[in-house]
């Protein structure tokens, strides 16, 4: 059957159209091939460049932080898995109910919500940080597209305000904002690690481009504190705060052998699981607060008097009238005592006689004795923004200064550095460093005072504690106590503050071979009583009875070795 | 097997076994990539019912059809179809108007593309191109003694031409009008048009393309943004970079079937349009040329099948026969030519692999007739009759 109605030689078909059409379609196809040579070996390193920007991501894989214990390994500080919720709002895709049940999920108000999930312009915003794993898998469960979890941790502490000024704290990102949070940071932090996925446009990680660097856990730090005897203290300096209406007060237990600090606590303070409302609540007054300790400091002053050989014990000090000019100026004493030996001099806590007794010293050699005591410089003990106090250069003291200083005016100390100098008639004249950190060795010390000053000066601070001394509330059922009481006016704007107060109280115990050391500063008790004696001592009282009992310290005392005054006793203070 | 030694006799085979086999092994490539390809799409969308076998399941569906769609079309003398040529025609003209009208014709991503029949969608303009090589090879042989003549021979079928562009303009489907107008314009030349006028043609398409562009600058730069999608590559670049990004990660041999990045979401239409970027990113430039090599061998039989039917004198059937081979070729360039960046994205599938039902069915009918021009062919050679 052919197309017969049509003549046949009128249809031409020529064979070179047929041949220019068929080289136009193949050199086509063969400009196919160049491109796809180009685009597939040549042009390939660009394309996998522009590739790898769209789907692949870096994913950090955050190292988990080392706790924060106390020296039996009690977490004080410890890392828990929450969930932050983010969203990729390109990706978005939510119904109006699915958006109501996410905003009260998350307790986030549905306008705002929205307003979140529509920014077109991020591919990252967090939604909610740190929910629990159990919200969160609900919220999973809402089947939300581009809506994501992610593990984190939430840093808790279970000594909450008892530890906080010690351990401090983490900020969002798991980075110390303060105590040994912030002074470990790296110790603590680790490495983290990386891992270079490729993801779908979804979010799902298809696999691995490289090898995953694991991350490096943070260690472990261990603080020195016996967490039990850190909860004693903050019980007890909480209960003196209290009562005397106190604004402030701070609190340190050493250990008089190693020089670890045990205990170390101060109000106010905050909870760090909840770190707000900080304002005056935050510093570790222990450590970075100064203030002037008065006669606490008398025990060195009156030991740097034995050691140059002017004095003894029993040397006689004429303290009557009661008063001392030194040029137009006139030191004080509570009562007018006449003659009194040092010890005495120590046990009333006189300043006629402190000041007399100093007065007969070089200003260089008073000064090195502080100096080598550690007075004026940090203890570097290795927490942030430690103070160093104000001890200034002997070239400038005039007389009255050399003699205030020896009973503690014009002197500014940290609590911490006070209750470092007192490990020198702990340990038979030798000056212990102090760690807040777990010691494995005992640190060599330092000689300031010769054995037998030493166990001179402690046997006259255990004089104060017994009728007749500062601080009969002082005593310890069972063991022997040696302390010194102080009282100071505080510095204002103009000068000593008439009804402002520092009441202070350091000493030891077990007296016959200091195993503790304990410091305690109550700032502006003003309810009535403010002496050293009445407000510091019953809590170095309580704490130190305690913490002996928890470590099992052997006594040194009978039962019955409490000496009440009798109740017409005239009250012994020391003048400030 | 039909080339056993001395056998010749028996194993002489009555159609073209080879053109049937590339044409089953494009379907089978397209069905195998087509799942490949939409596996992570079917799994995301809830209008898949979260099915990753949605796609697949259709296809395979859609390559039978096909094929019996095929075997059926096999069995119809082209003297038939040359007689029902124009009847053909008209019939799709009068579709590409109904797939206009709202409520008859389905909008599908802003394009009126679709005719709702019953159960199925059809998209006329797939077989408009079927149509039109019909059509346009029995024009060119009813009016041969004319062919010279510009009024007569040229402007008819230039109004005709004119029209069914006007229609699928209003859809838009673009890239059908650039396939209908080459198989057309492809024909007419084999046929024999003066080739001046054709040169005169050839010349005014610049001009006419200057015009449209002048008329809206916007046009401009969608025509020309395919040139750098760097320059916006989240914006209107998103998909041809996206296709590219796919080209490069395939290098030679690919990154194994499956595995490609690109088809998670990243790059759309991967199952249709731009299914050739998946199988350069899965198979590498391997897969690609083993799909150019396929498409120009179809054209290359096409057009040998064309030239048999010279040498027989049946001028319809040579004349379809490099229709259909151009049809083939220029729809296939088109495709991977914008898959590769070197034409403007203009919604055309790769025949015989994209998924989609209609230009399935359309490219199998097609094949099948080339089949029958060739099987015809085979007859006469032998004496027989067709």
């Amino acid at each position: 059957m052919r197309t017969g109605t049509l003549p046949q030689h009128i249809i031409r078909l020529p064979a070179w159209r047929r041949r220019v059409l068929l080289i136009i379609v193949l050199s086509g196809f063969a400009v196919l091939v160049g491109r796809g040579v180009y685009l597939q070996s040549l042009h390939k390193g660009f394309l996998q460049k522009e590739g790898d920007a769209r789907y692949s991501r870096a994913i950090k894989l955050s190292a988990h932080r080392g706790m924060i214990t106390d020296r039996y390994g009690e977490p004080l500080a410890i890392s828990t898995p929450v969930e932050s919720i983010w969203a990729n709002p390109t990706d978005v895709n939510a119904t109006t109910e699915q958006i109501g049940k996410l905003s009260k999920l998350l307790d986030l108000k549905p306008a705002e919500l929205s307003k979140k999930l529509a920014n077109n312009q991020r591919e990252f915003v967090y939604v909610k940080r740190r929910v629990s794993p159990e919200l969160a898998q609900q919220v999973m469960r809402l089947n939300i597209a581009g809506v994501f979890m992610q593990r984190e941790y939430r840093r808790y502490y279970p000594g909450g305000e008892v530890t906080t000024h010690l351990v401090g704290f983490t900020g969002i990102d798991e980075n110390g904002q303060e105590g040994y949070e912030l002074q470990y940071q790296d110790w603590l932090s680790g490495k983290p690690g990386s891992r270079r996925v490729i993801k779908d446009r979804q979010g799902h990680i298809i696999e691995d481009l490289e090898a995953v660097k694991v991350p490096q856990d943070g260690h472990d730090l261990a603080l020195s504190i016996d967490r039990k005897i850190q909860y004693l203290a903050y019980r007890e300096l909480a209960h003196a705060v209290e009562i005397n209406k106190a604004k402030a007060g701070s609190a340190i237990v050493l250990d008089a052998k190693t020089g670890e600090v045990l205990a170390m606590v101060n109000l106010p303070t905050y909870n760090p699981n909840n770190p707000v409302n900080m304002a005056g609540r935050s510093r570790n007054r222990a450590i970075v607060d100064t203030f002037e300790p008065g006669s606490t400091l008398k025990p060195v002053s009156v030991g740097a008097a034995l050691e140059s050989g002017h004095f003894k014990p029993d040397s006689l000090v004429q303290t009557a009238p009661g008063s001392f000019k030194i040029g137009p100026a006139t030191i004080h004493d509570a009562h007018t005592e006449g003659l009194l030996t040092v010890s005495q001099v120590i046990q009333k806590s006189s300043n006629v006689g402190s000041a007399k007794m100093a007065l007969t010293l070089e200003p260089q050699y008073l000064w090195s004795v502080f100096n080598r005591i550690g007075f004026g410089t940090p203890t570097h003990i290795g927490f942030p923004g430690e103070a160093s106090g104000r001890l200034r250069n002997y070239k400038t003291w005039r007389p009255i200064e050399q003699a205030t200083m020896s009973f503690g005016h014009g002197i500014s100390l940290t609590l911490l550095q006070l209750a470092r100098a007192y490990t020198v008639f702990a340990n038979d004249g030798e000056l212990r460093p102090v760690s807040l950190l777990k010691l494995k060795d005992v640190p060599v010390g330092q000689q300031v005072f010769s054995a037998q000053t030493a166990h001179q000066i402690k046997d006259m601070l255990e004089l104060v504690v017994q009728p007749g001394g500062t601080a009969p509330r002082a005593q310890v059922l069972g063991y022997r106590v040696a302390g010194k009481t102080g009282t100071a006016h505080k510095l204002g704007p103009g000068g000593y503050l008439a009804d402002k107060y520092v009441a202070s109280f350091v000493g030891m115990a077990p007296a016959s071979n200091p195993r503790l050391i304990i410091a305690v500063m109550i700032d502006e008790p003003s309810n009535g009583s403010y002496y050293g004696g009445a407000v510091a001592a019953p809590v170095f009282s309580s704490v130190m009875a305690g913490a002996l009992r928890m470590l099992a310290i052997p006594q040194d005392a009978p039962n019955n070795n409490i000496v009440i005054p009798p109740e017409n006793a005239p009250e012994i203070k020391e003048v400030v | 097997m039909y080339m056993l030694g001395g056998r010749e006799k028996i194993s002489s085979p009555t159609y073209d076994q080879a053109l049937l086999w590339v044409t089953l092994i494009l379907l089978g490539i397209g069905l195998v990539m087509v799942y490949s390809a939409s596996i992570a799409l079917a799994e995301a969308d809830r209008a898949t019912g979260h099915q990753t076998t949605y796609f697949l399941v259709r296809q395979a569906i859609y390559i039978a059809i096909s094929i019996a769609g095929g075997f059926v079309a096999f069995q119809v003398p082209t003297e038939t179809w040359q007689k029902i040529a124009p009847y053909l025609f008209i019939m799709g003209i009068v579709s590409l108007i109904l797939v206009l009208i709202p409520g008859v014709g389905r909008n599908v991503n802003g394009s009126q593309r679709w005719l709702s029949l019953f159960v199925i969608n059809l998209q006329p303009s797939e077989f408009m191109k079927l149509f039109a090589a019909i059509y346009v090879a029995d024009y060119a042989i009813r009016k041969s003694a004319v062919m010279d003549s510009f009024t007569r021979g040229f402007l008819p079928i230039v109004v005709v031409m004119m029209l069914i562009g006007w229609l699928l303009l209003r859809e838009p489907d673009f890239g059908a009008f650039a396939v209908i107008a080459s198989i057309s314009m492809a024909i007419l030349w084999l046929g024999g048009i003066n080739a001046r006028i054709f040169g005169g043609l050839l010349a005014l398409l610049p001009i006419a393309i200057a015009g449209l562009i002048w008329s809206s600058p916007y046009r401009l730069q969608r025509v020309v943004g395919f040139m750098d999608p760097w320059a916006d590559p989240f914006g209107k670049g998103y998909q041809l970079s996206h296709a590219l990004i796919a080209f490069g990660r395939g290098e030679w041999f690919g990154v194994g079937l499956g595995a490609s990045v690109e088809k998670l979401l990243y790059l759309p239409e991967a199952h249709t349009d731009f299914l050739l970027a998946v199988i350069a990113e899965e198979l590498g430039f391997v897969g690609v040329i083993t799909v150019i090599g396929l498409f120009s061998w179809l054209v290359l039989r096409a057009f040998g099948i064309g030239k048999e039917a010279v040498a027989n004198e049946r001028y319809f059937s040579a004349l379809l026969a490099q229709g259909i081979g151009v049809w083939m070729g220029v729809q296939g360039i088109i495709n991977m030519g914008v898959n590769m960046g070197l034409l403007p994205t203009k919604g055309l599938t790769l025949p015989l692999l994209s998924f989609g039902g209609s230009g399935v069915l359309a490219n199998c009918i097609g094949l099948a007739l080339l089949l029958r021009i060739d099987w015809e062919n085979r007859r006469l050679q032998k004496g027989l009759p067709v």
